[in-house]
């Protein structure tokens, strides 16, 4: 099996111009960020296979994500929350953590169980966290119960996953694999890697006794609300045989991106929170925990219905989220769902979006 | 190749066409019942359907939304295949290009409608890079608000989703407004949807109430298409909305692409009722041909006079007063909004016996500013030995002491208070005393050179024909032309105010210095129509209602155009020209 990189697949026509475009695009940024601060960090409360747990979430600035220097995907403004030049020392990460410690110390009754840690890339590319951080890192939450870190397939090993499986934790890569749709994946949102790449990185986590975690993207750019609705229901159950938990998010509208000069000029706009609900429901029955974490429901750039039962809609899917009842979306509705439907029986591409 | 749409007529950029499905359907029109789509190459892949001639075939396609980058439209862009079968292909406005289907859906409609000048710029650019025989679609933006100006665009085909999706949301459309229906104590419809009493009306009914209504505006556009009528109506209806008053405003700033399908002739009436007339492309070219094409042949004084609403002119009851004071001893012009100056040869010839505007005997600025420079730019290049204002006060007074002012010269004024009363009448009368009078074959011969003028090009009438070489009979308005010989040549047409060559007219025309209008077709004898396919090349400049000679090996005819020049030449459907006198060679 090939084992992909950004620069071996920043080939082919569309993956060209999608490269160029978003570079233009991201170049209008100029934003540069402390290398001794983290992105962000929340505590949350997340389900994972052993029931729920208060998670602490880490989104560490580790010099940005390659594949966006190429360009990147479509939807993606995290590229920018990256520091100038490229690269963070070890130093520089590990005062990240310990800003990410105090804020649970100040925030949080007791020490989360479970730890999750971004990287605006992937965690697992020693070009982003070398091998010495990555230890220490994986020493520092030794006593927690849980730990997921983000990356790419093509990073995945089971040397650099049993960092953590042999701190005794138990051991989540995130893969932000947006869509089982290998076309859609490649066209829509300009990610580089194949499906079988991310099967691949499963072997590897499974070898390693780590399991996977799989992001979903409903709705890049170019879809309409039911081919983007089909997408995710087909995407959730292929996935759901690799991964134990997927986190079907829907797409919003990040500054610097394909995705908002496609929104700016109204040639796009984020899902329904009906379609995440529709999706939720749909695929309830697969076997894996799913779960969507939609952002910036309710507002014009994120997820949203008609203004009234966003909220409500939201708080479903957050139940959903823990409970994994489907018939939470039964206790909901509101008149737009009318509306929602027939998008969902009479947009296409070429009459997208039919309303706002 | 477009074998399944064919135009049958235009008024402007409107056309009424034929979807040639196996149950035809008549556009403008919703497509909804009639577009299968393959569909969508950004999902999945697809295969090219097996298509049946029952409905549109929307080919598998990659849509470029608004927003959409040039690189990226140029990397995915789709090659579309060949069928047998109706086809549309999906294209975006700027990127439109000719893939052989019978019709083109524009992907990003939803980021042009709605703003004036980047719908104009889409349209146009859309148009200009499609053949002329395929149709146009817009998808997911029609209302009954909107419609008459998208097809006044230049729109086909549209659909009724948008309608649809704003009757659920609780919007209910009108051919006037969009009301929230929460607001509304009374429908203001009596479609079969609205006869649900209010309290019972749901916004699934509204939602069909939407779709009746998208359809009665069709109706009513594809009347006013077939009238050559609907810029009359734009400019009333399209005032609901200012989006819509600023498109068809900008479409006037564009004057080459309406003035192209614009027809030069038509018997239906032309309402100047709002100050957006003066734009029209019918408005303009009149002006535009009277002050560059038209020249005045005779000797005599000028007599400016007011317009009449009675057309033509010569009929009212103002006019003949008029004529009797003059007795053919002066040249009379009739001053009027918006047409600017029609002389009396000229006005049979359309629009000006067909316009009636607005009459109040307030004159805008715009108008005023408009006459006046026409005024002005006709004395430019006419020149009379005196110059004769029979004009009453009002605008007419103040339009001709600038025009004076302007060029230097002195008009003199013979209206007092009216031109109708005795004694302006008499002032008239006396202000000619001892000039001499033109006769009637002068009247005729410069009526029908001045025709010629206008209707070929500037010295078309001197061009064509030497006094000596002709004779003129029958009656005013229906003068004919003939050789000495006594052979017909030309005839006036009364309707248009245009003429219409013989056979032998049109040989003579050919060899002329005027300029001609040439069809060139392929190897047969055309009789009754002239079809599109037929055509090998046409002149640029050709306009529907042109007089045109059409010729090939195997024939030489005359007759009058059906569409534009360029729509000839890119037609594959289609009436091009009508025949009216061929000769086999």
């Amino acid at each position: 099996m090939s084992k992909p990189s950004p620069e071996v697949y920043e080939q082919g026509r569309g993956m060209d111009a999608h490269n160029k475009v978003m570079r233009d695009i991201r170049a209008k940024k100029d934003k540069t960020y402390d290398p001794h601060e983290p992105t962000r960090v929340w505590l949350d409360e997340d389900n994972t296979p052993d029931g729920v747990y208060q998670s602490l979430t880490i989104i560490l600035n580790t010099g940005g994500c390659r594949w966006a220097r190429a360009g990147g995907c479509t939807m993606c403004g995290y590229v920018s929350e990256s520091v100038e030049g490229g690269s963070v020392t070890h130093e520089q990460l590990m005062d990240q953590i310990q800003v990410c410690l105090d804020h649970e110390d100040e925030n949080a009754d007791e020490q989360s169980g479970l730890i999750k840690i971004y990287t605006s890339g992937s965690f697992l590319d020693e070009r982003e966290v070398g091998a010495e951080s990555r230890q220490a890192i994986a020493e520092t939450f030794g006593d927690r119960d849980r730990i997921v870190v983000e990356s790419l397939p093509d990073f995945v090993s089971e040397e650099k996953l049993e960092d953590f499986t042999s701190q005794g934790l138990k051991t989540d890569v995130a893969i932000g694999l947006e869509t089982a749709t290998d076309r859609v994946r490649k066209d829509c949102v300009n990610k580089y890697f194949a499906f079988e790449d991310f099967i691949a990185a499963s072997e590897e986590a499974d070898a390693a006794g780590a399991g996977i975690k799989a992001y979903l993207l409903m709705k890049p750019p170019f879809l309409s609300e039911p081919e983007a609705v089909e997408d995710m229901k087909r995407s959730v159950r292929r996935c759901a045989e690799y991964a134990h938990t997927v986190s079907m998010n829907p797409c919003n509208v990040q500054r610097y991106t394909m995705v908002d000069d496609l929104f700016f000029r109204g040639g796009y706009r984020p899902p329904w929170l009906w379609s995440v609900a529709e999706v939720l429901e749909d695929t309830a029955d697969a076997d894996a925990i799913v779960v969507s974490d939609p952002v910036g429901h309710g507002s014009e750039r994120g997820p949203h219905n008609c203004g009234e039962c966003d909220d409500l809609v939201q708080k479903a899917i957050k139940d959903f989220d823990l409970r994994q009842d489907p018939s939470v979306f039964e206790q909901v509705s509101c008149e737009c769902e009318a509306t929602w439907e027939f998008v969902m029986d009479e947009e296409a591409s070429f009459s997208a979006p039919l309303t706002r | 190749m477009t074998d399944y749409f064919e135009v049958l007529s235009r008024d402007g950029a409107a056309r009424i066409g034929e979807l040639r499905l196996s149950s035809p359907v008549t556009t403008p029109a919703l497509a909804d019942d009639h577009v299968e789509d393959a569909g969508s190459l950004w999902s999945e892949e697809r295969e090219v359907p097996e298509g049946d001639d029952s409905v549109l075939t929307v080919l598998p396609h990659r849509a470029f939304p608004a927003g959409t980058a040039d690189e990226v439209k140029e990397s995915f862009r789709v090659d579309y295949p060949e069928t047998d079968y109706p086809s549309v292909a999906v294209v975006a406005s700027d990127d439109a290009h000719d893939a052989g289907t019978d019709a083109y859906i524009l992907s990003d409609a939803q980021g042009f409608v709605g703003h004036a000048s980047a719908f104009k710029d889409a349209i146009i650019e859309a148009k200009e890079s499609l053949p002329a025989d395929t149709a146009l679609y817009l998808s997911g933006v029609a209302t009954s608000l909107n419609v008459a100006t998208l097809v006044y665009a230049g729109v086909d085909l549209v659909d009724a989703k948008l309608a649809k999706v704003k009757g659920l949301e609780g919007m209910y459309l009108t051919s006037e407004n969009e009301y929230f229906l929460e607001d509304l104590d009374e429908l203001p419809c009596s479609c079969p949807a609205c006869q649900t009493p209010r309290e019972e009306f749901t916004r699934r009914d509204c939602a069909e109430h939407n779709a009746n209504a998208l359809r009665t505006e069709l109706a009513v556009v594809r009347r006013r298409i077939r009238d050559g009528r609907l810029r009359d109506y734009i400019e009333g209806q399209a005032r609901h909305d200012q989006w819509l008053t600023a498109a068809f405003r900008e479409l006037d700033q564009q004057y080459g692409y309406v003035e192209e399908r614009t027809p030069v002739i038509r018997d239906s009436e032309l309402a100047a009722a709002t100050s957006d007339s003066i734009r029209r492309v019918e408005i303009q070219r009149f002006a535009e041909r009277v002050t560059t094409r038209y020249q005045n042949r005779f000797k005599n004084p000028l007599v400016l006079v007011p317009c009449s609403a009675k057309k033509p002119y010569s009929e009212s009851q103002s006019h003949a007063q008029y004529h009797d004071a003059i007795q053919f001893r002066a040249h009379t012009v009739s001053m009027t909004s918006p047409i600017g100056v029609v002389p009396q040869e000229l006005e049979l010839t359309y629009p000006a016996q067909h316009y009636d505007s607005v009459v109040t005997g307030e004159w805008s600025e715009d108008e005023k500013r408009f006459v006046a420079e026409v005024l002005k730019r006709y004395l430019q290049r006419n020149e009379y030995p005196r110059v004769i204002a029979h004009v009453p006060e009002d605008g007419y007074r103040d339009i001709c002491e600038r025009v004076e002012a302007e060029l230097g010269m002195e008009f003199e004024y013979t209206v007092d208070e009216h031109p109708t009363t005795t004694e302006s009448i008499g002032n008239l009368m006396r202000t000619l005393e001892g000039e001499l009078k033109f006769t009637k074959r002068e009247r005729e011969y410069n009526t029908i050179k001045a025709i010629a003028d206008y209707q070929f090009g500037d010295g078309a009438g001197d061009a064509l024909w030497e006094d000596s070489e002709i004779q003129t009979t029958s009656r005013y308005p229906k003068l004919q032309v003939r050789d000495t010989e006594g052979e017909q040549l030309a005839a006036m047409v009364p309707q248009y105010g245009v003429l219409s060559f013989t056979l032998k007219g049109a040989k003579h025309w050919v060899e002329s210095d005027a300029p001609t209008k040439r069809v060139e077709i392929d190897n047969f004898a055309p009789h009754g129509s002239v079809l599109a396919p037929g055509v090998v090349d046409a002149d640029a400049d050709i306009r529907t209602g042109d007089e045109v000679v059409i010729e090939g090996p195997k024939a030489f005819a005359v007759g009058r155009a059906e569409m534009s020049g360029p729509e000839m030449t890119e037609s594959t459907r289609g009436v091009a020209a009508e025949v009216r006198h061929v000769e086999e060679k």
